[in-house]
C-alpha cells in the first residue's frame, strides 16, 4: 500500500497543506458533490475534488480521508488551507486534469497491489 | 444536497430540532434582478450570536456534540458557489432566519429539486407543527399552509396517504421556475 507521502513523490504533486504523509492510502474516490463524498467517500481514501471551500476539510476530518487532490490547476482558499494546517489534511494541487491524474494514481496503486485480494 | 429541495429539508430539520411550532419557507424569484432567494423561518428556540456565528463553521459540527449537521455549511457554499450570499439570523427565544440568495442564471445554481416531496416528508412526519411555503415568481404568486389546509379538511388528519400526494402534487405544479 502506498502512503500520502509516496504520492508527492511519485507524481510531482504540490503540496499545499503538509499534513499526516504516512497515512496509508486505501482506495481513491472522486466527487465534487460534498453531501455525496458524505455518504459514499470511505475511510483512508485520497478524495479528487474540485471544490476549494473550506467544508472540504470538514468533511475529509469526518470521514477521516487519507488526503486531498486538487486538480486542474486549481487552488485551496486561504481559509482552507488554514482549516487543512490545524486539522492536519494533506491538501496537493497539480495542473493535471482529473482524468489523467487519477489514472496515474490507478496505475501506482494497482502496481502497490490496490484491487488485488489479500 | 443535487438541489434546493434537499437543502430546504435539511435546514428545516434544524428547525424542527429546535423545537419550532412554525416553519415559513419562502422562494422568491426575481428575473429582473436575476435572483433567486430562499428563506427559512422558524419561531423555534434561537441561537446566541456566538452560536449563531458558529453554525456556518463546518467544525462546529465536529467538534462539539454533532446537533447541526453539515447543513448550514453547505448550504451556505451552494449560494456562495454562484454569485449569491448566506445569511443567518437569530433571536434567542424568538426563532431564526436562514436566508441564501443565488444568482438564478449561474450555470452552478442547483436546481428547485422537488419541492413538494420535501415539504409532504416535513408535514407527514411532524403533523403537529404548522408549515407555510411561499413562492413568487414576477408577478405569480402562491402559497400553501397547513393551517388553511386542516380547516379546509375539518377533522380528516393531514397525514392521510391521499391528503399527502395531493399537497405534493400541487406543490409541484405551482413552483416551477420554467412558463
Amino acid at each position: 500500500m502506498i502512503k500520502v507521502r509516496d504520492l508527492e513523490a511519485r507524481l510531482s504533486l504540490e503540496m499545499k497543506v503538509c499534513g499526516e504523509l504516512d497515512t496509508e492510502i486505501t482506495g481513491c474516490y472522486i466527487s465534487d458533490l460534498l453531501s455525496d463524498v458524505m455518504a459514499h467517500s470511505k475511510e483512508g481514501e485520497l478524495w479528487i475534488t474540485l471544490q476549494t471551500h473550506p467544508n472540504i476539510v470538514a468533511v475529509a476530518v469526518i470521514k477521516g480521508l487519507a488526503c486531498i487532490l486538487i486538480p486542474n490547476g486549481r487552488s485551496p482558499e486561504p481559509e482552507t488551507v488554514r482549516r487543512a494546517e490545524a486539522e492536519r489534511i494533506t491538501i496537493f494541487t497539480t495542473s493535471a486534469m482529473v482524468f489523467d491524474i487519477a489514472g496515474r494514481i490507478y496505475g501506482i496503486m494497482k502496481e502497490e497491489g490496490y484491487g488485488v485480494p489479500r | 444536497m443535487e438541489d434546493l429541495s434537499l437543502h430546504i429539508l435539511d435546514i428545516a430539520e434544524n428547525s424542527l430540532e429546535a423545537g419550532a411550532r412554525n416553519i415559513e419557507i419562502s422562494l422568491s424569484v426575481k428575473r429582473r434582478d436575476d435572483r433567486l432567494i430562499l428563506r427559512v423561518r422558524d419561531d423555534g428556540r434561537g441561537m446566541s450570536g456566538e452560536v449563531c456565528e458558529m453554525a456556518k463553521d463546518p467544525f462546529f459540527t465536529t467538534k462539539e456534540v454533532r446537533r447541526v449537521g453539515l447543513g448550514i455549511p453547505l448550504l451556505a457554499q451552494s449560494a456562495e458557489a454562484c454569485n449569491g450570499f448566506f445569511s443567518i439570523e437569530s433571536q434567542q427565544g424568538k426563532g431564526t432566519v436562514v436566508t441564501a440568495e443565488f444568482q438564478l442564471s449561474h450555470i452552478d445554481r442547483k436546481p428547485l429539486g422537488d419541492i413538494g416531496s420535501t415539504m409532504v416528508v416535513l408535514i407527514g412526519s411532524h403533523p403537529g407543527r404548522d408549515f407555510r411555503i411561499t413562492f413568487e415568481n414576477d408577478g405569480f404568486s402562491y402559497s400553501f399552509d397547513t393551517r388553511e389546509l386542516r380547516t379546509l379538511l375539518d377533522g380528516l388528519p393531514i397525514t392521510l396517504p391521499d391528503v399527502l400526494q395531493l399537497i405534493k402534487a400541487e406543490i409541484n405544479k405551482a413552483i416551477k421556475l420554467e412558463a
